[in-house]
């Protein structure tokens, strides 16, 4: 890979419409960087759990547990990438999957890249400088969901108004994937439990 | 045949060794517990441990007869308000009966009690007692002389058809009189010492559900106007402390403060800065057996800043320190000794405590176990700015009982006194105290910044000499080169 793939994210975070338009339309984006960024972030919310100052850290450390944060991260990432493109598709978005993994893939960055020096500078912080700590996480969140927003208009060509529909949307549809999900997973443990029942039936019985 | 004998007298005599063996640590009937910064509760040594119950029968002056309050003296003398048979026992620190006050001449004739359901006695020895259905408070000396009665409140504030049914009582150095009284939602009820009515004290604050509110907002007029009313609960009981501050308590569902502590213009100053609210338990089964919040319906103040108060729900004991924190809980309902049926009264004898059960129609006296002491030692220790000495014994308590985030508190705060910044940010750590953590962590950091300032200042200005100086140089051989290529061409 070379390095100006490594360069574009950063292009992106700064200038989002050019950004996202070139990872489009000139092929810039690659969905092995966008991965990369989130397997970043699950990297960067265990070690924040972990080495975030005490006045800052309130994970209870009896349940630290770095397997369920990355299913806490990279969970919702599918969902939320899978429910976009159900309703994009239906909705004359323009963008193909892969586009929807890169565009939210690369609006996590800021998140990391805000975050990973923050949980260090966290440990030299006092009870009254924590709001800074706070401030900054805030305004990465702020910053992610901006381009959230403006890549997934670029990638679908939207009018802004029919984004915040769609994400409205996307939400909806995360909610009925879980849903369905569950149901799937409930029903598939009756008829195993209804097997496994009859096969320990089977095995007594005889 | 030898061999067989010899062993055969040793089994004997090891099962007599067994059986002569009387168990040397009584267990407790109950569970002592506190909670953790993750409002787990965690189990703890008993503090308290019964010792014995006291029962009319024992003193020899037959069964008490639901048995509603009781007082103990500075001095130690004990003041049994045995309700059903309508008499006080006044008994010394030794449980000799010394007095029994049956009647009490009042206007040339003898005069009862009826049902009263309060007692205290002021420091001058003067016994006051609620007298609940006789509608009066009625004032004794120590033989049981008629002193006074104050009853038929007057006042502008009071409505006409006002009924006087006094339930608590308690009275201050300067004899003035505070009554909670049943159906009075305005607060305490204050009297001065001739018996005039002053005006209440501590009103308690509505507390409304959020679900109360919504449905509120929804239903008509109609409905609102057909609906109960809002209206605060009353006080279950008080008690003073020798600063004439009045502690209180209250059994209301929604409240996270049933327990006020009032100074003398009537608000509330009582300190809540332990992990959570000082409400009892946090952690209870919403529905079912056994559940929902407790039912504060005694406090005593017990030195030092601490104040014990007596749960009739579950039947439990929690102390508090005089920031909030939960030092312990224990006790339960059941029938052995050390557990309750319907305790209603808890006192204090030197470092005893003193629980009555109306249920049982006993008192059950607990005496603090070596743990239980060590806590109280080094709370009062603390409270009285004693801190070096109260390291000691905090120790102590961890030795006993690692788990107590309390004791870690405590030391680290006599660390940040003598200013040991980062020993004190450990324990403050361990014990989970953010804030105190905050203050030690501050001067630490200054600490090592005072002494590092020169190192990194002068690492600061050498590299900036040499960033400086190496820009120069570098433009110097650039410009060198080009003047070589200008000369070149």
């Amino acid at each position: 890979m070379k390095q100006e793939h490594y360069k574009f994210p950063f292009h992106v975070i700064l200038h989002p419409f050019d950004g996202f338009w070139d990872m489009k339309y000139e092929g810039k984006g690659k969905v092995r960087i966008a991965l990369l960024i989130l397997a970043l972030l699950v990297l960067n919310i265990t070690i924040q759990k972990q080495f975030a100052g005490f006045l800052v850290n309130f994970a209870d450390p009896r349940y630290l547990n770095s397997l369920v944060d990355l299913q806490y991260t990279v969970l919702p990432f599918i969902l939320f990438c899978i429910a976009n493109w159900s309703i994009t598709t239906l909705m004359e978005g323009e963008g193909k999957f892969k586009e929807i993994v890169m565009a939210t893939g690369y609006a996590l960055l800021p998140i990391v890249i805000i975050n990973f020096p923050l949980t260090f500078i966290s440990r030299f912080l006092t009870q009254e400088e924590t709001a800074f700590y706070v401030l900054f996480n805030g305004f990465a969140v702020i910053w992610f969901l901006y381009l959230l927003f403006v890549g997934i208009m670029t990638v679908h060509q939207y009018s802004a108004s029919k984004t915040v529909i769609t994400l409205i949307l996307t939400v909806i549809a995360m909610g009925i994937v879980v849903f369905l999900g569950t149901l799937a997973y409930s029903m598939a443990m009756q008829i195993y439990w209804f097997i496994y029942d009859v096969y320990r039936e089977l095995i007594f019985r005889t | 045949m030898r061999l067989k004998r010899l062993l055969l007298i040793l089994a004997v005599m090891g099962l007599i060794v067994t059986i002569g063996a009387p168990p040397v640590i009584a267990s407790a009937p109950f569970e002592a517990y506190t909670y953790n910064y993750y409002e787990d509760s965690v189990p703890l040594p008993a503090p308290f441990l019964p010792e014995r119950s006291v029962s009319g029968i024992d003193l020899g002056v037959g069964a008490f007869k639901d048995p509603n309050d009781m007082f103990v003296t500075e001095d130690g003398f004990i003041y049994i308000l045995d309700s059903g048979n309508r008499r006080i026992l006044i008994l010394d620190s030794d449980w000799n009966v010394i007095r029994s006050i049956t009647s009490f001449s009042h206007d040339g004739a003898d005069d009862h009690f009826a049902n009263p359901s309060g007692i205290v006695v002021s420091d001058n020895n003067q016994i006051y007692v609620a007298d609940t259905d006789n509608n009066r408070i009625v004032v004794l000396t120590n033989e049981g002389e008629f002193v006074k009665i104050v009853s038929n409140p007057q006042s502008d504030i009071l409505p006409a058809d006002f009924r006087f049914i006094p339930l608590k009582v308690t009275v201050d150095s300067a004899d003035r009189i505070f009554v909670v009284a049943r159906g009075v939602f305005e607060g305490l009820m204050q009297f001065d010492d001739k018996g005039a009515f002053l005006g209440y004290v501590g009103t308690i604050n509505v507390t409304q559900s959020f679900a109360d509110k919504v449905w509120r907002k929804l239903s008509t007029k109609a409905q609102k106007a057909r609906m109960q009313l809002y209206i605060p609960t009353e006080f279950s009981n008080i008690d003073i402390d020798h600063k004439g501050f009045i502690y209180s308590t209250n059994i209301d569902m929604n409240t996270q403060k049933p327990i006020k502590r009032l100074n003398p213009s009537g608000q509330d100053v009582i300190k809540s800065f332990g992990y959570y609210p000082n409400r009892g338990d946090i952690r209870y089964r919403i529905r079912g057996n056994n559940s929902g919040p407790s039912k504060l319906i005694d406090i005593k103040v017990i030195g030092g800043g601490m104040y014990t108060v007596l749960d009739s729900l579950r039947g439990r004991l929690f102390t508090y320190n005089d920031e909030g924190e939960l030092l312990y809980a224990f006790g339960g309902r059941g029938t052995q000794l050390g557990v309750f049926n319907i305790p209603v009264a808890v006192e204090r004898i030197d470092d005893k405590l003193l629980v009555m059960d109306r249920g049982k129609n006993n008192i059950v006296v607990f005496r603090p176990t070596e743990f239980g002491s060590a806590i109280h030692r080094a709370v009062t220790l603390h409270y009285n700015g004693d801190d070096a000495e109260a390291v000691d014994v905090w120790k102590d308590v961890i030795r006993i009982n690692t788990n107590y985030d309390i004791a870690y508190v405590g030391i680290g705060k006599s660390l940040l006194m003598e200013k040991k910044n980062k020993e004190a940010m450990e324990y403050f750590k361990l014990g989970m105290q953010r804030k105190y953590y905050s203050i030690a962590f501050k001067r630490y950091r200054r600490e090592i910044m005072q002494e590092h300032f020169g190192t990194f200042l002068s690492v600061l200005v050498t590299v900036i000499v040499l960033l400086i100086s190496f820009r120069i140089f570098r433009k110097w051989r650039l410009r060198r080169a080009g003047r070589h290529e200008a000369g070149a061409l």
